[in-house]
C-alpha cells in the first residue's frame, strides 16, 4: 500500500539522509550508550541531552497495530514496531494481511519512496 | 469565613450540529448562561480562564468579548481533554488564596462546518504538505487521534485478553443512560449487534467506540462556598483533585495502552477528598473512545488492572447497573465538549437535577478528564456536601 509523501525539516534531515541511503537511523546516548527513539531530545535512561544518531539494525517486533479504514480507500495496516534497540517506531506494515498481523510478530524494515518526498521506512514480515 | 471552593453555576449552550456561530460566540454565551444559572451578573465576575478547541480562537479576547473589566485573573489553559478539570482545579486554588472570588472556566469549539457551504468536521485530519516527525507518521496512515487510540486499546487486548464486544458493552449502557438525557445528541437506544456491526474505523474502533463531534460551549462558575450560600444553585463542593502527566517512553517497557494518567491523578485527588474509590456514588469519566472510559475504571481502582473487560461486560454499567458510569451518556452519546461533557454532567447530578437519569446516590462524584493520547490527566472530586 503506498505510502504518502512528506518534506524533511531540520529535525529530521539526517533521518532522512539515512533513509535515502537505506540505514534507519535512531539515537544513542553520547554518555550512557543508552538507545532512543529518532525523535527523542534527551536520553530516556540517563537524561542526557547528548544525542547522536546510529544505524539500527532494521529488525523489531510487532508491539501493536490498527487496520485503518478510510473511506474511498483500502484498508491499510498500521503499527508500533519495537526495533531490537528498543526505541518504538510508528510505521505502516506492508506486505501483511491484515487478519494475519499478531502481537510481537517478527518484521524488518523496507523503503518506500514516493515521487516529491522522502524515502520513508516501512515494515514487513520478517520471514 | 468559608474559602472552600464550590461551583456555583452551570452553562451549556444549544449543542451539536448548530451552525453560524464561531467558537468565540459559543464561549461567551456559555459564560453568560454560568453567570445567570448562578444568580450572578456579569461583573461580579473576576477570573477568567478559557480552553479552547481545534478551531484554537478561544482566549484572552474572550474578556473583551464579554465586556469583562477589572479581572484579577485571566489565563488560557491548555492541556486538551483533562483542560476542563485544570480549569476547575485552578480556579479553586485561586478562590481558596483570595485571589479572586468568582472565577468563570469555559471550553467552546466549533469544528463542525455546515456541509451545504462546503465544509466538513476540522477533525478529519491531515491537509497540506506533511513536514517532519509528525508528517512521517501521517504519511505511514497514522494521522488521527482514532488511529493512536487504536494502537493503544490493541495493546490492552493483546496484553489482557480486552474484546471489542466487551468495548460494546460501555457504548450500549452510555446510550442507555443518553436516551433519558434531554440534553444528549444520541438517544436511540442501540444494542451490542449494533456495536458490532457498525462500520470500521481504525481496527479495533467501530464507529460506535468513537466520541461524537460537536459545535458548542460549556461554562462553569467557581467560587467560594460563602459566596455560594446565598447564590441561586446548590452548591457542589471541589473536594479534591489531581493531574498526571504519564510522559510515556515510547520504547521497551512502556505502559503506553496499558496505564493511564488515572492511576495517578485519581489517588491525589481521592487523597485530597479523605476518600477511598468505595466511596464514590457517580463516575463521570472521559470517554473519547470506549477504551478510553475503559481503562480509566481500571486505573481508578473500579476494578482490577486488565479485568476492564470482563467487568464493563458484567452488567455493572447503564441505568439498571451498579455503578452509575457516564449517566449522560458521555461523549459517546451525548456531546462532545472536551473534559467539559463529564464535568458538566458531574455537576448535574451532584446537584440533584439529573431528572430521569439521577443516579441513586450523589454524595461523591469523581469527574476524570483525558488529553492528548493519554498523555493528560485530570481528576475532580465533586460532592453536595461541605467537607
Amino acid at each position: 500500500m503506498p505510502v504518502g509523501t512528506v518534506l524533511r525539516d531540520a529535525a529530521t534531515a539526517e533521518f532522512f539522509d539515512g533513509t535515502a541511503r537505506g540505514e534507519l537511523l535512531i539515537r544513542r546516548c553520547d554518555e550512557c550508550r543508552g538507545p532512543a527513539a529518532p525523535q527523542a531530545r534527551t536520553c530516556p535512561h540517563c537524561g542526557s541531552p547528548l544525542l547522536s544518531w546510529t544505524p539500527a539494525a532494521g529488525t523489531g517486533q510487532v508491539v501493536s497495530w490498527s487496520v485503518v479504514h478510510a473511506k474511498g480507500a483500502p484498508p491499510i495496516v498500521v503499527a508500533i514496531v519495537e526495533l531490537d534497540e528498543e526505541p518504538w517506531i510508528q510505521v505502516q506494515l506492508t506486505d501483511a494481511l491484515p487478519e494475519e498481523v499478531r502481537g510481537g510478530m517478527r518484521v524488518r524494515v523496507a523503503f518506500e519512496r514516493p515521487e516529491g518526498g522522502e524515502a520513508i521506512p516501512v515494515f514487513r514480515p520478517a520471514n | 469565613m468559608n474559602r472552600a471552593p464550590v461551583i456555583a453555576g452551570l452553562g451549556i449552550t444549544e449543542m451539536g450540529k448548530v451552525y453560524g456561530r464561531s467558537a468565540p460566540e459559543f464561549a461567551a454565551d456559555a459564560v453568560r448562561l454560568a453567570v445567570t444559572d448562578a444568580g450572578l451578573e456579569p461583573h461580579q465576575v473576576d477570573g477568567l480562564l478559557t480552553n479552547t478547541g481545534i478551531t484554537g480562537d478561544v482566549g484572552l479576547s474572550l474578556q473583551r468579548d464579554l465586556g469583562l473589566r477589572h479581572l484579577r485573573l485571566l489565563s488560557e489553559v491548555q492541556a486538551y481533554g483533562s483542560s476542563a478539570g485544570a480549569m476547575v482545579q485552578y480556579a479553586a486554588m485561586a478562590v481558596s488564596s483570595g485571589m479572586a472570588d468568582v472565577v468563570a472556566c469555559v471550553f467552546a469549539d466549533a469544528p463542525l462546518k455546515d456541509k451545504s457551504t462546503g465544509g466538513g468536521a476540522a477533525y478529519a485530519g491531515a491537509g497540506g504538505a506533511l513536514t517532519g516527525w509528525q508528517g512521517m507518521a501521517a504519511a505511514s496512515g497514522i494521522y488521527s487521534a482514532n488511529t493512536m487510540y487504536a494502537l493503544a486499546a490493541s495493546r490492552h487486548m493483546q496484553t489482557y485478553g480486552t474484546t471489542s464486544e466487551q468495548l460494546g458493552h460501555i457504548a450500549v449502557a452510555q446510550r442507555a443512560w443518553a436516551a433519558r438525557n434531554p440534553l444528549a445528541q444520541m438517544r436511540t437506544p442501540i444494542t451490542l449487534e449494533d456495536h458490532q456491526s457498525s462500520r470500521w474505523i481504525a481496527e479495533p474502533f467501530h464507529l460506535l467506540d468513537c466520541c461524537l463531534v460537536s459545535n458548542g460551549g460549556v461554562a462553569v462558575i467557581v467560587t467560594s462556598a460563602d459566596r455560594a450560600a446565598d447564590l441561586a444553585q446548590p452548591a457542589v463542593h471541589i473536594r479534591g483533585w489531581g493531574q498526571a502527566h504519564p510522559g510515556y517512553v515510547m520504547g521497551k517497557d512502556s505502559e503506553f495502552g496499558l496505564v493511564s494518567g488515572a492511576a495517578l491523578s485519581g489517588p491525589t485527588a481521592l487523597k485530597m477528598a479523605g476518600i477511598t474509590i468505595a466511596d464514590i456514588d457517580v463516575a463521570e469519566l472521559y470517554d473519547c473512545y470506549t477504551y478510553t472510559a475503559l481503562i480509566s475504571l481500571e486505573d481508578y481502582g473500579f476494578c482490577a488492572k486488565g479485568e476492564g473487560g470482563p467487568f464493563v461486560a458484567s452488567g455493572v454499567l447503564g441505568p439498571e447497573g451498579s455503578l452509575a458510569v457516564n449517566t449522560g451518556g458521555g461523549q459517546l452519546s451525548s456531546y462532545y465538549m472536551w473534559g467539559m461533557t463529564p464535568l458538566s454532567e458531574a455537576v448535574i447530578q451532584a446537584r440533584g437535577q439529573g431528572g430521569d437519569r439521577q443516579a441513586r446516590r450523589n454524595d461523591m462524584v469523581l469527574v476524570s478528564g483525558n488529553g492528548g493520547v493519554l498523555d493528560h490527566h485530570s481528576t475532580l472530586i465533586l460532592s453536595p456536601h461541605a467537607r
